[in-house]
């Protein structure tokens, strides 16, 4: 029996959340981008099947017109999708083990089991794998030319040669990783999904400062007043958002997921499931693009470097640092990206249950257990998700703040494409 | 006009300076012809040094890995001073190697140390996938080394390793390894890798846990004794920290709090197997463990362990039989912030206590100076006294050892630093410091085994003076950062000229003890083995029952005819 639309859409985006977290050397630089071409091409490969929605292929950042499909043939956009997604995140994570890819061979093979059995003239079948797969192998080829193609095989570079200058970022002595070198620092770079997004102003930020009541030093003095005083919920917080790159599916995984919740509480047809995700996935990686190229623009420190040259040298944040500067907060942008774009879709009350690390053993070092989460809206969602990182020890209120601040305008952006047929 | 005033208080603060400031250790690098500093590969790890007197003179020699830049082994002319003959030690295939670590012992029990250098890539070409070889450099015993890396089945483990520890956990005389890993073993070729096998050797990974079989080969035995994490490692000592006779093991890793913490592992010898134990006895450490210092700080007869950390320094102090470890820095005066490595026990100054040196150092390529600490033992409560006493370089310190590199009978100390990636504020290359704080009397004591390793590698000495007992474990390497220091136990004994016993805890269980020796000398202990039952053989008993068999059936046969 075929699937429920629903049902193929979301199996897709667990598979790929599932990837990305069991994939080595992994980022949330990379696992953003990886989102944004799977996304997308989910909705690509089913979009000329619903009149009533448009490509955004055209307006994407040179990808120009993909093929559409043969006039008075029929398709199943069943088949489209799943063939499209099994390509593309074969061919995007091609880093993946060889037990992963077999995974994702079981699953298109399974739904093309079932999705078969409904359809009873095997061209039409035949015809929508090759269209789905086309779509995918064009959108693939496109992602190439980005900057970011294979970029876990230089997570690091190793010649960079680093800013000197008063509050820049140094190595973390509490670090996320073992790398004394920043992450990716070029992905600023790389090319933007959406042309709008590469072109928004930097985000302001408060001058460097020593001084005691200067505004700069109590964004710092925050940071360690609140680690004295965090509450379990705050703790809670704090590491179920930290979305570690090691062992989850990375913060633009866990916005994805959302995608994944709102579509399994809503059931909408096939080419909504799809916006979903080529929205969220295209509005966490143009947002992770922008954010990079900020925090290398700004290369600023961390509490964990200015906390105790400044304040209190035995301090520590609650969390680990992450291997590269702070400003502004990659949490935050990304979160207030993917808030924008599902709000957009499913409405500012939207109340779920975030139960993305339920099950996970608890977290012996801070004594604090993964306990699942329930939200009114995408945007408390988010701001927790920015919050969390302030609880954390290892972003100040300004890093977020300015964070939510240009995700938002990310995620316009992504919204304002032509995402419909004008009636 | 007050400037006669300024000159003359600055010359007054000269002069009080010249009869003050007489340092307890002098900086000697130079005249003793030391020219060592070790380059970086790409921001990762080392180097250390290993102290082996590899022509027997009884003059200590020094091994210094140099990690892009060429390793050394200084020989010690006798004379205050080291030539490094490097280029003619037959090791110079390391010139090849990125090399981290480097430890050394008796391998083929032929009375001559044999030197163990851990790599983790090759330093002639750029590889996808850092990984190689470690190297056995087999002692000729004619001042050179011959390569034995191949012949002794180390020829295919491509790792990226950085300390070793040689111990002997079977105690049956050979001296085993054991050798830490930071990334993944990668076997396959480097010309057919793909995406995957790249991101996949980025990860923790297993050490391994070679058994020395009868000096011809190492056999890797890791699973077969239980052992089963990964982690960051930076090697391990061997240690008896349960003072039941056999060694155990204490791991080091990287990330502690990330991923694998510090594992203790106790030897259930005679069983082949290792029981991780970290968890009860407190030692599963969650840092960025650099490495460990051993000793018994308070002469309480127990092993203590120094862990050198990012930030913050752990002093686990063993609390005895059964009882969890205390980390006691604090309390004890050494909670002080820097970014730590090697580590060091000694009594340097001969009263009768240890004293701790800590090398400190950036992590490559941030250059942040920082200086090493000395901390001196005063009635179970440590000082830093590095500054004080001539210590304080600023250099980017990594392993360290101590050995007596003048045989004037006190323990002198060897710093291995990083060139700087970076400008830096001050010259950073490996110093050699000789020790001129010691006044009271002394003992030296080296091993030479029997049935046990042939120079006692992870056996006890105790020294009791007047009622007080200290006691040294000989050190078989992976000690303070990936280095090893000497393997001649050092005492100081303040004003005692006479000792009225030395124990000798033999690894395997056997002891001997000496009395009435006089201080102020080098000795040597020679193991006695323990003698055999008296009794009939099994051999001559089951040659007996054959005999007797057979007569039984030839009379059988005989009767039925």
């Amino acid at each position: 029996m075929a699937p429920l639309d629903f049902e193929l859409a979301t199996a897709w985006a667990d598979m790929s959340t599932y990837i990305t977290k069991t994939t080595p050397a992994n980022s949330p630089t990379f696992a953003s981008r990886c989102f944004g071409y799977i996304g997308l091409t989910m909705y690509e490969s089913v979009v000329n099947g619903f009149p009533e929605y448009a490509s955004v292929a055209p307006e994407l950042n040179g990808l120009g017109n993909l093929p559409v499909p043969e006039k008075d043939l029929r398709y199943n956009w069943q088949l489209a999708l799943n063939a499209g997604q099994a390509e593309i995140i074969r061919n995007i994570y091609i880093q993946t083990s060889d037990k992963n890819k077999a995974k994702i061979d079981s699953l298109e093979n399974d739904f093309v089991e079932r999705i078969s059995g409904t359809v009873k003239d095997k061209a039409v079948a035949d015809r929508s794998i090759a269209y789905g797969k086309k779509i995918a192998q064009l959108i693939f080829e496109w992602s190439k030319t980005d900057g970011g193609h294979r970029g876990y095989l230089n997570n690091f570079d190793k010649n960079l040669v680093f800013a000197e200058k008063a509050g820049c970022w140094r190595p973390p002595l509490y670090a996320q990783s073992f790398s004394h070198f920043p992450l990716h620092p070029h992905w600023g770079k790389n090319r933007t999904f959406v042309v709008a997004d590469s072109l928004i102003d930097p985000p302001e930020f408060i001058a460097f400062d020593t001084l005691p009541g200067s505004e700069y030093y109590k964004q710092f003095i925050q940071v360690y007043e609140k680690e004295k005083v965090l509450t379990q919920g705050e703790k809670e917080a704090a590491i179920w958002w930290s979305d570690d790159p090691d062992v989850t599916f990375t913060p633009p995984g866990h916005s994805y997921y959302f995608g994944t919740i709102a579509i399994r509480k809503i059931r909408p047809d096939l080419p909504k499931c799809a916006e979903t995700y080529a929205r969220i996935g295209m509005a966490v990686a143009d947002a992770f693009r922008n954010c990079w190229k900020w925090k290398y623009q700004f290369f600023t420190e961390r509490a964990n470097t200015y906390v105790p040259q400044h304040i209190d040298q035995r301090w520590e944040s609650f969390w680990p640092d992450p291997p590269f500067p702070a400003f502004p907060s990659g949490h935050a942008i990304q979160a207030a990206a993917a808030a924008t774009v599902l709000t957009d879709l499913y409405g500012d009350h939207f109340s779920f249950i975030d139960s993305a690390h339920v099950g996970r053993a608890k977290d012996e070092i801070r004594n604090t257990e993964f306990k699942a989460r329930r939200f009114d809206s995408f945007w408390q969602a988010a701001e927790e998700t920015a919050m969390s990182r302030f609880y954390g020890g290892i972003h100040t209120q300004q890093d977020n703040a300015r964070g939510l601040e240009k995700g938002r305008i990310v995620g316009n952006n992504v919204n304002q494409l032509h995402w419909k047929t004008k009636s | 006009m007050r400037l006669p005033e300024i000159s003359l208080l600055c010359l007054t603060i000269f002069y009080n300076c010249k009869g003050f400031c007489q340092t307890r250790f002098k900086d000697v690098t130079k005249e003793a012809g030391i020219n060592h500093v070790f380059k970086v590969y790409e921001g990762m790890f080392g180097g250390g040094a290993c102290v082996i007197d590899y022509n027997n003179d009884g003059f200590e020699d020094l091994y210094i890995t140099g990690g892009m830049n060429d390793d050394v082994l200084y020989k010690n002319n006798g004379n205050g001073t080291f030539t490094n003959v490097y280029e003619q030690s037959g090791m110079t295939i390391t010139k090849e190697y990125v090399t981290q670590g480097v430890t050394g012992a008796d391998v083929n029990r032929d009375g001559f140390v044999d030197l163990f250098v851990t790599t983790i890539t090759r330093r002639n070409r750029k590889e996808v996938i850092p990984r190689e070889i470690n190297l056995l450099f087999l002692n000729n015993g004619n001042g050179s080394f011959r390569n034995a890396t191949i012949e002794y089945g180390l020829g295919d483990m491509y790792s990226f390793s950085t300390g070793a520890s040689f111990g002997d956990f079977n105690a049956d005389g050979w001296p085993d390894l054991y050798v830490g890993n930071y990334f993944n073993e990668y076997k396959g070729k480097l010309s057919v890798i793909n995406d995957n096998t790249v991101v996949e050797a980025n990860q923790i990974a297993k050490g391994y846990l070679l058994l020395n079989e009868k000096g011809k080969k190492f056999r890797d035995v890791y699973a077969d004794y239980g052992l089963d994490f990964r982690g960051f490692g930076f090697g391990g000592v061997f240690t008896d920290f349960d003072n039941d006779g056999d060694q155990d093991l204490y791991v080091s890793h990287d990330f502690g709090y990330k991923r694998t913490p510090n594992k203790l592992l106790e030897n259930r010898f005679p069983k082949k197997k290792f029981v991780d134990i970290s968890k009860e006895s407190g030692m599963d450490a969650r840092i960025n463990a650099m490495g460990s210092a051993v000793g018994d700080y308070n002469n309480d007869g127990l092993m203590d362990y120094f862990l050198t950390n990012i930030k913050f320094n752990y002093f686990m102090v063993n609390q005895g039989p059964g009882k969890p470890f205390v980390n006691k820095a604090a309390g004890l005066g050494l909670g002080f912030f820097a970014i730590s490595w090697g580590a060091n026990f000694a009594d340097f100054d001969h009263d009768g206590d240890v004293d701790l040196f800590v090398a400190n150092g950036d992590l490559n390529p941030n250059c942040v100076a920082m200086a090493d600490f000395y901390f001196e033992n005063t009635g179970g409560k440590f000082q830093d006294k590095a500054r004080a006493y001539g210590l304080a370089d600023y250099g980017i310190g990594r392993g360290s050892v101590t050995f007596d590199y003048d045989n004037d009978g006190d323990l002198d100390l060897l710093v291995v630093n990083q060139a700087p990636q970076m400008d830096y504020p001050v010259e950073s290359f490996t110093r050699l410091y000789r020790n001129d704080s010691a006044s009271g009397n002394w003992i030296k004591v080296a091993l030479k085994g029997v049935e046990a390793e042939s120079h006692g590698i992870g056996s006890k000495v105790e020294v009791e003076v007047a009622g007080k007992k200290m006691i040294r474990e000989i050190d078989g390497g992976g000690s303070s950062h990936i280095s090893q220091n000497s393997v001649i136990a050092h005492f100081g004994l303040g004003t005692a000229a006479k000792i009225d016993k030395i124990t000798v805890y033999w690894t395997g269980g056997n002891k001997q003890t000496v009395t009435g020796v006089s201080s102020n000398q080098f000795i040597t202990l020679a193991e006695t083995p323990l003698e055999k039952k008296q009794g009939v053989p099994y051999s001559i008993i089951a040659m007996g029952l054959v005999v007797v068999a057979f007569a039984w059936f030839y009379l059988k046969k005989r009767r039925i005819r």
